[in-house]
């Protein structure tokens, strides 16, 4: 029971990492974001990340990898966010543009975090007690499953 | 060890909440409009009417008291298309770029100002002491206030309070 | 169990996993980027250039001196080459926001070259038609039957402003008055100065003219004498780009915070300044003309003063 809701976390956190990825590249290759300064390369990196990690999630749920995707996830928002306030090296937007892709993206980051969180918190559960070491608690090593 | 289980939940839930707290916040941040996306409007300088002629594609631009439909319209005569505007020029407030155009209007006692929002975000003409408020303004709509009262009216958008501008009656 | 936790920290095994990881992820994003970087170069220079423009970006074209009515050795069809140079503009890949004409529309001033023009460039793909006459547009009349034909919402001799996507587009006429250089006059530099009074100083500026704002070459009458004090007006701004015709060739320069570009003609060369006694019309072999011809794309970022300026020759 427990291998198959760890098997289905890593498998919904790929997708939604995935989709995340893909809805950078759409951005990057079909609607300009490609010529902006910094934030074009930016998206060209977060793209590519976001699928590297989510194809390797598919074989294994390595704490590097959960970090990855949180670190997709996470660096998307922040890009997001600060592109709609103090904006991004000149460039900024407004509201849910591009519509629809800034919702599906926003959608798919938060769903990565909340469900990288709960992967950890059931990580963390399913192991033995043993003495605290920041090491044991940020990467709670993932069983084999 | 069942000690040991619980502070480990304990300390899990705060990030949980954490996180849920950003994402809304996110969501709130991020939920004023998405609007339609922006037709490329042509706003003609001030106390001016648009030059030029339709190509092709040519929509249903600016007119000081016409409401862009931002839709194609294909199969604009070529012939010189003046448009057709009613005389009151200066009493036509774009509001385009999150600034009203022009700034500051001056018009007589009983005139009517109209306001057109060709932005691609909602906003509010509200005056600055009450004296009018307009409904939100979707990207298209209009807004028309006449004034009996002669005096300096300053007004901002609700919305986007750092929009500001004025219509002074005389 | 995967393996023994030490007391402090990781294993040796336990590290060549993370680091393994760690490689996999680095290795394929680095051929994601590859493969998307090489998607995303495909296509032609068009296409790129055609969805290269960002959200909300401005993007238009400028067309000059099509000379309708000429004939000569150096073009024997100038209607045909202007009809190409529409038919490139249509074929972008896309619609420009809007497309100028920057002059000399017509050779002799007469109202059938006006009327071809103007039905002419009715079929481009695009929402709006600009003009600016040039002097060939406005022989001996003031401009006043360039005015019959494109002066609708113009003021004065033909000038006017507009506001599209954040930038702010000023259209100038300096070419009716007869004189050996380009004149702005008083009347229109008030109402550049009004038109511009508003404007904040990070308002991306273009200006279009027919003879250009600067004194690219006044021994053939290629300058404006009282550009000086438009330049002034205009000094505030972070970004001005002004726009030109008249030399029937590409050349670009920067004063300041103004940069210059002069455009390909859609009708025949003319020798670069100095290169030849008196600017008239090169005869360039036969087949080699096209290159000497074409239309100049132009976009601007959406909240950037960034822009792309493309000169295309006629294919």
């Amino acid at each position: 029971m427990r291998s198959a809701v760890l098997i289905g976390m890593r498998v919904l956190t790929a997708v939604a990492t995935a989709v995340t990825g893909y809805v950078h590249a759409d951005l990057y290759l079909n609607n300009g974001y490609r010529v902006i300064h910094v934030v074009g390369p930016g998206f060209l990196l977060l793209s590519s990340g976001a699928f590297a990690v989510a194809a390797l999630l598919l074989i294994g749920g390595s704490p590097v990898l959960r970090l990855g995707a949180a670190a997709v996830a996470a660096g998307a928002l922040g890009g997001f966010v600060m592109s709609r306030t103090v904006g991004v090296f000149g460039f900024t937007e407004t509201g849910l543009q591009p519509a629809p892709q800034a919702l599906i993206s926003l959608i798919s980051e938060l769903g990565a975090l909340a469900l990288l969180l709960s992967w950890h918190v059931i990580l963390l559960r399913s192991r033995p007690a043993s003495a605290f070491t920041w090491h044991r608690w940020l990467l709670a090593p993932a069983r084999r499953s | 060890m069942m000690s040991n289980k619980r502070r480990w939940t304990r300390r899990g839930w705060p990030a949980a909440l954490g996180a849920a707290a950003v994402g809304g916040t996110l969501l709130l941040a991020a939920c004023s409009s998405g609007g339609a996306s922006a037709s490329a409007s042509i706003t003609p300088g001030g106390g001016q009417h648009l030059a030029g002629f339709g190509g092709t594609s040519a929509t249903p631009t600016v007119l000081p008291t016409a409401m862009p439909s931002g839709t194609s319209m294909s199969g604009m005569p070529s012939s010189a298309a003046a448009p057709t505007a009613a005389p009151v020029a200066a009493d036509a407030v774009a509001i385009h770029n999150f600034a009203f155009g022009p700034q500051v209007v001056s018009v007589k006692v009983g005139t009517t100002v109209h306001w057109t929002n060709q932005d691609s975000e909602a906003h509010t003409v509200t005056s600055d002491t009450g004296a009018f408020n307009s409904p939100t303004l979707q990207p298209g709509a209009g807004y028309s206030f006449t004034f009996t009262k002669p005096g300096t009216y300053s007004y901002h958008c609700t919305i986007h309070p750092f929009m500001t501008a004025k219509v002074v009656v005389s | 169990m995967t393996g023994e936790d030490s007391e402090h920290g990781m294993t040796r095994r336990q590290l060549m996993r993370h680091t393994a990881w760690f490689g996999a992820a680095v290795a394929l994003t680095v051929t994601g980027s590859e493969v998307i970087s090489h998607v995303a170069g495909d296509g032609s220079p068009a296409a790129a250039a055609a969805v290269a423009a960002g959200p909300g970006a401005l993007r238009f074209v400028q067309i000059s001196d099509s000379h309708l009515g000429f004939t000569g050795p150096a073009n024997l069809d100038v209607t045909a080459t202007f009809g190409a140079a529409i038919n490139q503009v249509n074929a972008l890949g896309y619609e420009p926001d809007f497309v100028m004409h920057s002059g000399d529309i017509t050779h002799l001033t007469l109202a059938s070259e006006f009327g071809q023009a103007k039905e002419m460039m009715a079929d481009i793909a695009t929402p709006r038609v600009f003009t600016v006459p040039g002097e060939h547009d406005t022989i001996n009349d003031g401009g006043k039957l360039y005015r019959k034909f494109f002066g609708a919402g113009t003021l004065g001799n033909g000038w006017f402003s507009f506001d599209i996507k954040g930038v702010h587009i000023i259209s100038l006429v300096n070419t009716t008055s007869v004189d050996a250089l380009g004149v702005l006059g008083a009347d229109q530099l008030d109402f550049v100065r009004r038109d511009v009074a508003g404007l904040s100083a990070e308002t991306p500026i273009v200006v279009f003219s027919h003879i250009p704002l600067y004194a690219m070459y006044p021994k053939w009458g290629w300058g404006t004498s009282d550009a000086v004090t438009l330049l002034g007006i205009l000094r505030r701004f972070g970004s001005v780009t002004a726009l030109n015709g008249h030399v029937h060739q590409v050349f670009a320069k920067t004063e300041g915070n103004v940069t210059f570009y002069s455009a390909a003609p859609t009708c025949y060369p003319l020798p670069q300044p100095g290169q030849a006694p008196a600017p008239l019309p090169v005869t360039v072999p036969a087949g080699e003309l096209s290159s000497a011809l074409g239309i100049r794309t132009v976009s601007f970022q959406a909240g950037s003063t960034n822009l792309a300026l493309t000169d295309e020759r006629l294919t």
